[in-house]
């Protein structure tokens, strides 16, 4: 950031800055007072002292609003140039015969205005120039100092273009040809050709720039671009007589290039305003936010705030590691495009972001104006977002617990059946066979083998029930409803009442079977009532139970708490709701 | 009575099949998997195929799948599935498309050589058979109002022990009543169920399905 803050202060206005900019200012203004008021007839403002004073008032607006209108202030247009521009403006008086010792200066640099004021245009939020700017900037001064300024100025012999009166060309090297009447057409039309690609340019710009952007710098930038298009014209207007005047239609342009750089300032002013006007907005947000906002709350109140809809604010646990939205959701911050992250920093670490559309919050001072008043805001949405992470994580092994649980049944229940279950039959087959071939000699032996036939029937049946508590194979084949079907026939007194019809996903379908397994292994004896049913979205399972549910239900809460369910339970009833998708 | 065997687990399908030549029963072959005993059938065309629903490839439900083949292709083959299962879904799968020569017991039954004889020949003479454990907890189970709320208990039961295959004379036994009162409660059964319009011995196959569906 050290180079970037270095930039900056380039571009503000030091206090000795300040003061020399406007002694300078008042130095031109009593000058160019004392040059209108001696020859009126040659002047812009003519005899009127009301076009004087607007004059004077244009410019001294111009360097005021660039004075008061800070370099880190969002859509403003960069300070030197801006006062420069208000200061040179009223030297386009300057190359009158009135002017006296300031005649050559004047000859110099009276159309030097629209290159500063173009120059501020450009350098609008301290964007950095680019190559057609550059090159627009260097045709427009070369135009202005060079054609119609230094060069015209050698070649100028005021007495020669009969002006007796006018003081001496200090620059004057030959003024013998007609060189200066082609140099003055030349530059002209150079003046028209660099406005109209510098009008051209900013379009471009504005049209290429978010629409929060546009409402940002257009108040100032508008009537800026306006006033120098108002010069290209005054120069089209004069190309076929080579020099700039001030004929009627020369002064109306003029009053119309004056009202454009009241409305410059006005629009910086307006800025100032308006970005006071956010600074105060947001420590009052700190009070708003005081009584517990819901999540994005603050979110939304930025976006207001900052006049852009697609504002989201994402935070950090990690110093910008990973980030999480208000909802503790994992996000990304934007890697370029459309789209910018401003990062808010407190206590050296990054906590949170702004992601919002380019070059909203280039202003870094507002970013850490908001830091500043929304902290408590800001920490507060940062906490929740980070308990709401924490608790998805808690969900998500939560589930990955269960899933692993019924695996496991899943996996037991196979073993038992084509394991065990296998043996203990082909056992019972095996002493079936011993028994007959003994039946006639030994029938003690083959009394016993009976019994132990018996007793391998016996495990095998009880094998089978362990499995298919383990885990139903039915649920898994054919899902829920004909599981709960199996499940009543098994235990008579389950009375499924109602039965969703189609598959749900495995997890929400062992949930809600193992929620009425538990209600049977839970009542001592009694009617088992099951209604489930789907609605909007969720598996609604009703359990109403004549006998008493003893225990806790701590294992069917994780279940129905790692589908991201509910879980409601008295003493008689159990209620589930888990979400199914459809 | 020609009878093929389908079990993966050697040792009990070997001694399944002496168990079954020892009652009288002719065993014409053996074999391990869903696809061997297909083949077996179509060469050897025996009576009864005797099947374990758990077998390899898949070791899930591929003998009834292979079971429920048996009967399409071949109507008058019967088959006997062994089952781990003690679900009624799993027999009425077997039973719903086609009822008749077709039996579901439970897996031990293997040992229990007069359930399972009496099984196969019931079978073989076209009736269906149902596993009594399978029956007695389709009984025992609370319903909503269904076509068998209309019979009587004696009724109830008398249909219990067809559905388990019994003959006529054996339920008169099991209930102590002459053959003449089982028949005019089988009767009543075929009337209140409205199977009257359908042969005889399909008609017996036909109140087993109700008995199974309605359950």
């Amino acid at each position: 950031m050290t180079w970037r803050k270095r930039w900056l202060r380039l571009h503000v206005l030091s206090p000795i800055r300040r003061l020399l900019a406007v002694g300078l200012y008042v130095a031109v203004a009593v000058v160019t007072l004392a040059i209108v008021r001696g020859e009126p007839g040659y002047a812009l403002a003519g005899h009127s002292a009301v076009a004087l004073a607007g004059e004077l008032a244009a410019g001294a607006l111009l360097v005021v609003a660039a004075l008061v209108a800070g370099a880190r202030q969002p859509g403003a247009l960069v300070a030197w140039p801006l006062a420069a521009a208000g200061i040179a403006w009223p030297l386009a008086e300057w190359n009158s015969p009135g002017a006296g010792a300031a005649f050559t200066a004047g000859l110099v640099l009276y159309a030097v205005w629209p290159c500063l004021l173009a120059h501020a245009a450009l350098r609008t939020d301290q964007r950095p120039l680019g190559q057609p700017a550059i090159a627009l900037l260097a045709v427009a001064y070369a135009t202005s100092l060079g054609v119609l300024g230094v060069a015209s100025a050698a070649v100028f012999d005021p007495i020669a273009r009969g002006c007796f009166e006018c003081p001496a060309n200090r620059l004057l090297i030959s003024g013998a040809t007609d060189a200066w009447h082609k140099l003055g057409q030349v530059g002209l039309a150079l003046s028209v050709a660099w406005v109209a690609f510098f009008v051209a340019l900013v379009a471009a710009r504005v049209v290429r720039s978010s629409p929060a952007r546009r409402r940002l710098v257009a108040p100032a930038l508008i009537p800026a671009v306006a006033a120098v298009a108002l010069f290209g014209v005054d120069a089209a207007h004069s190309v076929e007589r080579g020099f700039l005047s001030n004929d009627s239609t020369d002064r109306a342009l003029w009053v119309g290039e004056m009202a454009a750089l009241s409305l410059v300032a006005a629009g910086v002013a307006w800025e100032r305003v308006r970005a006071r006007r956010t600074r105060s907005a947001l420590a009052r947000l700190v009070v708003d936010l005081g009584a517990s906002p819901p999540p994005g709350g603050l979110q939304e109140q930025l976006a207001a705030l900052l006049g852009d809809p697609t504002l989201t604010l994402l935070h950090s646990l990690d110093d910008g590691e990973h980030w999480i939205d208000a909802e503790g959701r994992p996000a990304a911050l934007p890697a370029g495009g459309s789209r910018e992250a401003t990062r808010i920093v407190a206590g050296g670490r990054q906590v949170s972001a702004l992601v919002h559309g380019a070059r909203l919050l280039d202003d870094p001072a507002l970013a850490q104006e908001i830091a500043r008043a929304a902290r408590l805001g800001l920490e507060h949405e940062r906490l929740n977002a980070a308990r709401r992470a924490h608790l998805a994580q808690l969900r998500a092994s939560r589930a990955r617990i269960v899933a692993t649980a019924d695996a496991e049944r899943r996996r037991l229940e196979h073993d038992l059946h084509d394991g065990a279950q296998q043996r203990l039959v082909t056992l019972a087959l095996s002493a079936r066979l011993a028994r007959r071939q003994l039946a006639a000699d030994e029938p003690a032996l083959e009394a016993e083998l009976g019994i132990a036939e018996e007793e391998l029937r016996a495990a095998v049946a009880e094998l089978r029930e362990l499995a298919h508590g383990l885990f139903p194979t039915v649920l898994a084949d054919e899902g829920f409803g004909p599981a709960l079907e199996v499940l009543a026939e098994q235990t008579p007194r389950l009375v499924p009442r109602t039965v969703p019809e189609g598959r749900f996903a495995a997890p929400v379908e062992s949930a809600a079977y193992f929620v009425v397994a538990e209600s049977l292994r839970r009542t001592a004896g009694g009617d088992v009532a099951v209604d489930a049913r789907r609605l909007d979205g969720r598996l609604v399972l009703e359990v109403a139970c004549a006998g008493e549910l003893a225990g806790a239900a701590t294992e069917l809460e994780d279940r129905v708490g790692a589908l991201g369910g509910e879980l409601v339970a008295d003493s008689h009833n159990l209620r589930a709701e888990l979400p199914c998708g459809s | 009575m020609r009878v093929v065997i389908a079990d993966d687990e050697v040792l009990l399908r070997d001694g399944l099949a002496r168990l079954l030549q020892d009652a009288g029963f002719e065993v014409a072959g053996r074999c391990g998997d869903a696809d061997a005993l297909l083949r077996m059938v179509n060469a050897r065309q025996p009576d009864v195929a005797l099947v374990d629903i758990r077998m390899p490839p898949h070791h899930g439900d591929d003998g009834l799948v292979a079971a429920q083949e048996i009967r399409r292709r071949h109507p008058e083959i019967g088959v006997l599935v062994l089952s781990h299962h003690l679900e009624s879904r799993y027999a009425m799968r077997l039973l719903e498309k086609a009822p008749e020569r077709a039996g579901y017991l439970l897996k031990e039954r293997v040992s229990d050589l007069a359930v399972l004889a009496d099984a196969l020949r019931r079978i073989g003479e076209g009736e269906c058979v149902i596993d009594p454990t399978i029956v007695s907890r389709l009984v025992a189970r609370k319903r909503e109002r269904g076509p068998l709320d209309q019979l009587t208990d004696r009724e109830r039961e008398v249909l219990e022990l067809i559905a388990e295959g019994h003959s006529n004379r054996a339920i008169g036994q099991a209930l102590f009543l002459s053959p003449k009162t089982v028949e005019s409660h089988i009767s009543q059964i075929f009337m209140k169920l409205d199977l009257r319009e359908s042969p005889a011995h399909h008609r017996r196959v036909l109140a087993v399905l109700t008995f199974l569906r309605s359950a």
